[in-house]
């Protein structure tokens, strides 16, 4: 039976063509999206579980409960100190190991084959790959870091620095606080799996770092918190839900935190403001509970967003068929009448036709898979990953492909198939009953696809609208045309006066200046708090030098600039923004002079005094409020990061002159810049991925909706040929017939608009409420939407009116 | 075999009805071949298809081999109809995506035969109507004589106890309709109990009896 269901339904697929390939193709674009979207979550969930051990293995975090400092949510830290580790191993039998990762401070000087780059290199301990389940190419994991001067490369890396030979036991020079020293490759690692948020590039011994000046500041100190704990437990262990013993640890090593924040302020709780916690290892990547702003890198809701964008493109190409498969049902009825008359029951012909949007949606699946893989390195782009269809890492893949095969074959067929199945073999065979008009529901379906796809449309347009507004708007400082040159860990003290005075010879030159940091994402930020008269106080801190203002054209309210003629200004003058006045409730004129009471606690070093005051500009993304910044020039910091602005115009020659500067301030180390404005515009990478996906979304259900609209209007077509054909003998005009044959279609249009517009708006304003510097919502951006899907529709449905309305009546008439 | 008692079908109209079937009652045994006859719009088709259990009657009794159809869910209608009763149409109906063999096993497939047994049923009636070669053609490369032989074919093909045929020559020609009345009194000669409309006087002639239709009424059924 089900074989001659298959063989009836290739049939009808091939005898009509047109609609089969309407179908297939919808289905197949729907599908491609679908399962990108589906891998990129199945991605996203499938973080960190690779590790054997996983079930037991937990990353240690420092939980805040709300309240403290004022927020309004509890949160998770995971950046702790190194003695935790031995601490919970000794304290807790249930402790079997401990991993301490201590990840990569931008980028170290490494030399191999006497050739020195930049790289990351991360330390742990040696425990590492008894814990962790990466991989071992090369060597054996227990000797992986036996030494304190053995390091792991990934095969990557090992390519990069040794090309295809195997490394094992040849030597690596890394520069660690200011020198060189040779390690040895003990191991060489396979890359870590996409999904894995433990990433590393170079891996060295975690027991090196004891003997480093940080170290050795770190090696008993409970108030450093700058490493990673992870801890394996004894199967069976209970240890993750007990809070009281974690409770009773934390105290044991923080006896007196609680007193000292209550004392200042920042707690008022009855209970305890802060405990270790243990996170499941793979909650650390999208964790369904929410652990804190630091400690689930993604969001979850982000994931399920995403995910239904796809679903709804996807039911988009669903509607299609359906309701191309009603508008179809009078070329199918007689065949209906006649298989209930020869004995077809109603189960069989459901049956039968679910047979047929199975094979339809099979035929898509596979298609779809085949632009989906054509599609993917376009995809990873936009989506910032590297995915790929592996069902060695991710097994789940291959039944979701069938489940959503079958789930899409079933939800596009089994409304035709009931409509279909139900007629009535009398009325039908006497062909008393008119078929083939869109009903209710299916005009339902219709409206539903143009209101998700023009609800899409004008997402795109205002998150673009929000997104050149960011990028566009002064951020208060002149952020074109400025090179900055990465100097961390260089001998920058050095480097930086010869640098200066060799770039200036440039015409291109105008201005050069240094900073501890950089702006923009990635280059880093840092920030102090302390009471202040009794209040907590956090802000934004800045180490820049005396040409730092000019050079980035910042506006001076009051006082003065850093300069060399007062000795003071290394030691204690600060300038501050005008937000920092705001919090501290100073105004421009009051806050000269003014000195941070509690900057030092229990040290006798000179309080900061105000020296000047600046207008406030945008240094971190336009999402948040500018807060409270200070700028110093305190002796003991240095200048990692120089400010070069140049001349508009072609930035190479100057480059290339910046080049040369570097190379005889500094002969051995590599030159490396980038661009102010593209570090900025940085900020806003992930609104930028977010605007592209939402774009091709809603440019793809468009174009799926008007393909089911062009199907629609030419089956209306064919069903009104005698009626058409009649009104012509009678004397209508084309623009007559063409207005009679569109206007229904765009009238759902026109509807969809309608319930579209308020739901956008409220989306959108909820979106853009997370935005401190906003645009505004217009009637016009949803209108721009709405009239471009009403032209697409317009122009799809009129090809076919225009089509009918030529031919030759006569020839319509005579065929009936 | 078949047993009417005062069935009567009507539609509403606005605000009165109007009768299709009115008062009908009469027995018909097993191996008999009626003729309805009568002028266009009498209500012979809406008889047909309540005899076939496609239509139900507002009021009346149907028994058909003794039992109460007209009391029978569409369900057990269907099942019924399913296994006891064939149908040719004027228009023969046939499906235009499947080939003239397809289309005869259909009934079978429906109803679960078994697949060889299929093959030599289908096979024996190819055979008979002298089809075999035609087996692979789909409806729309026959002629109208040859689309209804494969019409009967396949009202056949599950041995059904009654053959209903509304008009089954309407759309052939003389010859052509010669034949498949040949056709049907062979079928009868062999013991099947045959219902037949026509309009044609020389056609009912083949029937052992003819009832004439008027306005929903039976004005007259002769045996001969
Ligand atoms: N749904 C309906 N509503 C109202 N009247 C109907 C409906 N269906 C059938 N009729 C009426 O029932 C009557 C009988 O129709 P039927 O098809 O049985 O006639 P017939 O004798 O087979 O005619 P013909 O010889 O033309 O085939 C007709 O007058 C028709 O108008
Ligand atoms: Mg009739």
């Amino acid at each position: 039976m089900f074989q001659n269901y298959l063989k009836i339904a290739l049939r009808n697929l091939l005898k009509q063509k047109g609609l089969t390939a309407i179908n297939v193709l919808g289905l197949s674009i729907g599908l491609a999206c679908f399962s990108l979207f589906m891998l990129y979550a199945v991605n996203e969930f499938s973080y960190d579980r690779f590790h054997d051990k996983g079930d037991r293995t937990f990353r240690v975090l420092r939980w805040w409960e709300a309240g403290f400092a004022g927020r309004d949510e509890a949160g998770g830290d995971s950046y702790l100190p190194m003695p935790l580790g031995p601490a919970l191993k000794t304290d807790f039998p249930d402790v079997e190991q401990f991993v301490r990762l201590r990840e990569a401070w931008g980028e170290n000087f490494v030399r191999a084959n006497g050739e020195v780059s930049r790289a990351g290199v991360q330390f742990a301990d040696p425990s590492f790959f008894e814990v962790f389940s990466f991989k071992i190419k090369y060597g054996s994991p227990s000797a992986a870091l036996k030494d304190r001067y053995n390091v792991v490369l990934t095969e990557k890396m090992a390519q990069r620095l040794f090309g295809e030979s195997n490394p094992t036991g040849k030597t690596l020079e890394i520069k660690l606080e200011d020198k060189f020293e040779p390690y040895t490759v003990a191991a060489v690692a396979e890359n870590p799996p996409p999904n894995s948020t433990i990433q590393f590039d170079i891996l060295g011994n975690f027991e090196r770092l004891y003997t480093t000046k940080f170290g050795e500041g770190s090696l008993n100190n409970w108030n450093r918190s700058s490493l990673q704990t992870y801890v394996l437990l004894r199967p069976g262990s209970g240890l993750a839900d007990n809070s009281k013993q974690l409770l009773g640890f934390y105290q044991k090593y923080y006896p007196d935190q609680k007193a000292a924040l209550q004392k200042e302020g920042s707690w008022k709780g009855e209970g305890a403001p802060c405990s270790f916690r243990l996170q499941p290892l793979r909650e650390m990547h999208a964790g369904m509970e929410t652990w804190g702003e630091n400690a689930a890198e993604v969001d979850p809701t982000g994931i399920w967003t995403l995910l239904a964008i796809a679903a709804g493109v996807l039911l988009i190409a669903c509607i299609n068929f359906t309701t191309l498969s009603i508008g179809r049902s009078a070329g199918r009825a007689k065949e209906v009448g006649v298989r209930k008359v020869i004995g077809g029951g109603r189960g069989q012909l459901v049956r039968q036709f679910l047979t047929e949007s199975l094979l339809l949606s099979a035929l898509s699946a596979v298609i779809g898979l085949a632009m989906a893989q054509a599609l993917m390195p376009a995809f990873n782009e936009m989506a910032d990953r590297t995915l790929s269809f592996s069902l060695r890492l991710y097994p789940e893949i291959g039944w979701l492909a069938v489940g959503l095969t079958l789930l899409v074959g079933l939800l596009a067929g089994s409304y035709p198939a009931l409509v279909l199945s139900g007629f009535k073999p009398v009325e039908i065979l006497k062909s008393k009953v008119r078929l083939g008009g869109a009903n209710f529901f299916t005009k339902s379906l219709v409206t539903t696809q143009f209101v998700l796809s023009i609800g899409l449309a004008a997402a795109t347009l205002i998150i673009v609208q929000q997104l050149h507004f960011m990028r566009s708007q002064n951020p208060g400082f002149q952020r074109e045309n400025v090179v900055v040159v990465d100097a961390s860990d260089t001998d920058s003290e050095k480097i930086y006066p010869r640098f200066r005075q060799l770039a200036l010879q440039q015409p291109q030159v105008m201005g050069v200046a240094s900073a501890e940091l950089g702006l923009g994402e990635g280059t880093g930020w840092s920030q102090s708090g302390w009471a202040y008269q009794g209040k907590q106080k956090n802000v934004y801190e800045y180490f820049v030098d005396n040409h730092y203002m000019d050079v980035l054209g910042m506006q001076l309210l009051a006082g003065r600039n850093f300069d060399p003629k007062f000795a003071t200004d290394t030691i204690n003058s600060i300038i501050v923004n005008e937000a920092f006045l705001k919090d501290f409730g100073w105004t421009a004129e009051t806050a000269l002079g003014q000195k941070l009471e509690g900057y030092y606690e229990g040290s006798e070093k000179p309080l900061p005094v105000v020296v000047g005051v600046v207008k406030d500009f945008n240094f971190r993304p336009f999402k948040e409020e500018v807060k409270p910044q200070l700028f110093h020039q305190f002796s003991d910091y240095a200048p990692f990061k120089f400010f070069v602005r140049l001349q508009p115009g072609d930035p190479a020659p100057a480059l290339a002159a910046l080049k040369l500067a570097w190379a005889s301030a500094e002969s051995e180390l590599p030159f490396k810049y980038s661009f102010l404005d593209e570090n900025l515009d940085r900020f806003y990478e992930s609104e930028a991925r977010f605007s592209n996906i939402i774009g091709w979304a809603g440019g793809i259900s468009i174009f799926l909706a008007c393909l089911g609209l062009f199907g629609l209007a030419a089956l209306a077509a064919a069903n009104r040929t005698k009626e058409i054909g009649i009104r012509k003998v009678l004397g209508a005009s084309l623009g007559g017939i063409v207005g009679l044959l569109s206007k229904d279609f765009l009238r759902l249009v026109a509807l969809a608009i309608l319930i579209a517009a308020p739901l956008a708006w409220y989306f959108m304003q909820k979106w853009l409420d997370d935005f401190a510097y906003r645009i505004e919502l217009h009637w016009w951006q949803f209108l721009a939407a709405g009239a471009g899907a009403v032209a697409v529709a317009f122009l799809t449905v009129s090809f076919q009116s225009v089509k009918a309305a030529l031919a030759n009546p006569v020839e319509s008439l005579r065929s009936e | 075999m078949i047993t009417l008692k005062n069935i009567e079908r009507f539609y509403n109209t606005g605000l009165n009805k109007s009768w299709v079937l009115k008062n009908i009652s009469f027995n018909l045994k097993k191996g008999e071949f009626l003729t309805i006859m009568g002028p266009s719009g009498s209500g012979k088709s809406t008889l047909l298809n309540i005899i076939g259990m496609l239509d139900k009657p507002d009021t009346g009794e149907y028994y058909f081999l003794d039992e109460p159809v007209h009391t029978f869910s569409e369900k057990r209608r269907t099942e019924l109809h399913k296994h006891t009763i064939g149908f040719v149409f004027q228009a023969y109906h046939l499906i235009d995506e499947l080939t003239v063999y397809e289309n005869i096993e259909m009934p079978l497939l429906y109803r679960g035969v078994g697949k060889s047994e299929r093959q030599s049923m289908v096979a024996d009636l190819l055979d008979r109507f002298n089809i075999v070669g035609k087996k692979g053609l789909f409806p729309a490369q026959l002629s109208g004589g040859q689309q209804q032989l494969v019409g009967i074919a396949r009202a056949i093909v599950g041995k059904p106890k009654l053959l209903l045929a509304d008009e089954p020559t309407g759309n052939l020609h003389t010859s052509q309709g010669e034949m498949i009345m040949g056709l049907l009194k062979e079928l009868h000669g062999e013991g099947m109990t045959i219902i037949q409309v026509t309009h044609n006087e020389k056609f009912a002639a083949y029937g052992t009896r003819v009832m004439q239709i008027e306005d929903g009424f039976v004005r007259m059924d002769t045996t001969t």
